[in-house]
């Protein structure tokens, strides 16, 4: 097995992890809020872009936005229905309910883009590339430089912007940014719609390395638990730096132990982190 | 309330010796008897999660595992030891109280979403292992479990009518549970914890203690519907760990209103009438199935029964609203 094949594997799929898990980053550390529906949205931004491109034969380009724009739309409309449960801050029925949706995408996405497995094929992961004996594809390209795009931009809007400060300020106290005159409500449909745009976006570059399946949310969503807990909750650099390290891992355990087990190998890892630093690793809400 | 025993040993004794009859008045077919011991195998499943969501606030979503711990520690020690219902129950009970225990230390000291994140991660992986290693079957499953014998009594039930008293006794017994649990100490230290933890420790309840009491006492009930189902289906094979069971749990729990004694049993049977008598196809299932979580969550705060104030007083619930909502955590 060459080891700096492995490298890069590791390298691409932990941009991908991380890519992946932005959307609940933002969503917990900025707002405090959790979605556990995040790996069915990741299904339909996977195959909103896949209809897209086989079925109204939209370039990959444009298909992309659709999936995003799709994205918005459920994190906006899930947001707005459980709004109530966000104002009293009831996070165990709030996780409830994103299970109930993430239960329906999945049905809903059976329903209309049928049971079977698609492979979502685009431009760019066609293109192979060799680089001495290394192997990627261009689409593998696509994802380290849209992710690494992505998280610093996200950390100069969340650091340094007024948007950035209104959120924080909202995780921080709910009552007091609605008594300093900002409308909550709005920055909570706000972030659920990021939410949603972001894991389209992760899922229209990511989903193509694997085939596709209506019913991979379920096991999907637990990259992202492993990644935002080890990044230190909510802390955006954390969660970078966690994606590419559990890319790493999973690489070389996936290539030198089996592949099978290699995401129960990274949730060992987990748990063992938070049996040695229980909550050691949480940042204040609102935190960087 | 006060209430003379022997009264209330009738008022509850009635309806549970009526409840038996249910499948021979609703017509005895072979139909309604598979539904009947369905609505009874999930509705305990479902009893062993409520105390954990309704008593002590927390949402565990690794109880699909305990429900799988069950039915394939029945389906190991039934099919190739060729042991007999009772010690398939202990030893159901036995490895459901070890992961707890093992799930329970873990999360001792994680509250709220993350400790919700971790029990759906092991929800998740326990399926992966089911899937691939062999000693479970794989993909496969685990075939061949026999029906359900106990020679010592000369007991043997080859159909769901037959299956019907065990089922309806389980349940009996899982509602027994729940309700003698709310009216005990470790009942009573749990709601004080989830409803003001600082009260609870300036009262000498110790919050981890009482977690983890409350945990071992939830893992058997559900461990015990896996063990009946083993039975009922005649193979195991990982899709008891999938969504579909978790799901229907968390549905099951608060769709009538939380801490209603009855509220699981009721909720498992409209659930399980509308997927066996007016199904509309399996995914159009599920997104009834979602959306009456959602829908019960986010618009009906007490759930149905909380529509129909004025049938409330027929389900025996607790003094403590049912409205209340969860205080924020510090």
């Amino acid at each position: 097995m060459n080891l700096t094949q492995q490298l890069v594997n590791g390298i691409v799929l932990g941009h991908a992890y991380a890519l992946i898990a932005i959307g609940w980053t933002v969503l917990l550390g900025v707002a405090r809020l959790v979605n556990f529906g995040h790996g069915q949205m990741y299904m339909l931004g996977a195959f909103v872009t896949w209809y897209g491109i086989s079925r109204l034969g939209l370039p990959y380009i444009l298909a992309i936005p659709l999936a995003m724009l799709v994205g918005v739309a459920v994190g906006y409309v899930m947001q707005r229905v459980m709004l109530q449960l966000t104002l009293k801050q009831d996070l165990v029925s709030i996780m409830i309910v994103t299970l109930g949706f993430g239960y329906v995408l999945h049905g809903a996405a059976a329903l209309f883009f049928g049971s079977t497995g698609q492979i979502l094929s685009t431009p760019l992961s066609m293109e192979d590339v060799y680089w001495g004996d290394l192997w990627f594809t261009y689409q593998d390209i696509a994802i380290v430089i849209v992710a690494i795009l992505f998280f610093a931009a996200l950390k100069y809007i969340i650091d340094r912007t007024r948007l950035g400060r209104l959120a924080r300020m909202v995780a921080e106290d709910p009552q007091l940014a609605e008594l300093a005159g900002i409308n909550v409500k709005r920055v909570y449909l706000g972030v659920f719609a990021f939410e949603g745009a972001a894991v389209a976006l992760a899922a229209a570059l990511v989903a193509p390395r694997t085939p596709i399946l209506t019913s991979m949310g379920f096991d999907e969503v637990i990259i992202t638990f492993v990644v935002v807990v080890l990044g230190g909750i909510g802390s955006v650099l954390g969660s970078y730096l966690a994606g590419l390290a559990l890319g790493l891992f999973v690489a070389f355990f996936g290539a030198f132990v089996s592949p099978a087990y290699a995401m129960a190998a990274a949730f060992a890892v987990l748990i063992a982190v938070l049996v040695i630093r229980p909550g050691g690793l949480a940042v204040s809400p609102g935190g960087r | 309330m006060i209430m003379n025993t022997g009264l209330k040993t009738i008022l509850f004794a009635a309806p549970a010796v009526l409840g038996f009859f249910v499948p021979m008045a609703l017509g005895g077919s072979g139909a309604v008897y598979a539904a009947c011991v369905l609505v009874a195998i999930f509705a305990v499943m479902s009893y062993g999660l409520d105390i954990i969501v309704s008593d002590l606030g927390e949402v565990s979503l690794a109880h699909t595992v305990f429900f799988a711990a069950g039915a394939y520690t029945t389906a190991l020690l039934s099919a190739s030891a060729g042991m007999g219902p009772i010690l398939s129950l202990a030893g159901s009970i036995l490895v459901a109280l070890a992961v707890a225990a093992l799930l329970g230390f873990v999360t001792l000291q994680l509250r709220e979403f993350v400790f919700s994140l971790v029990t759906y991660a092991v929800a998740v992986v326990a399926a992966t292992i089911a899937q691939n290693w062999s000693f479970l079957g794989g993909s496969d499953g685990l075939r061949g479990i026999p029906p359900f014998e106990i020679s010592l009594l000369g007991f043997s039930a080859r159909n769901d009518q037959e299956l019907w008293p065990v089922a309806y006794l389980l349940l009996l017994v899982a509602i027994y549970m729940v309700s003698s649990f709310r009216r005990s100490k470790l009942g009573k230290a749990a709601m004080m914890v989830h409803l003001n933890q600082r009260l609870a420790v300036t009262s000498g309840v110790d919050p981890q203690q009482t977690r983890l009491q409350v945990f071992l006492l939830s893992a058997p009930i559900t461990a015990s519907a896996g063990w009946l189902y083993a039975y009922q289906r005649a193979y195991i094979s990982a899709d008891v760990l999938e969504a579909y069971f978790l799901i229907l749990m968390l549905t099951a729990v608060v769709v009538m209103g939380r801490r209603l004694l009855l509220g699981p049993l009721a909720g498992v049977a409209l659930i399980l009438v509308q997927e066996k008598f007016f199904s509309f196809g399996g995914y159009v299932d599920k997104i009834i199935l979602g959306s009456v979580l959602i829908v019960s969550l986010a618009f009906l705060p007490n759930g149905i029964i909380g529509l129909f104030a004025s049938i409330r007083t027929l389900f025996p619930r607790r003094t403590m609203p049912i409205g209340k909502t969860i205080p924020e955590r510090s």
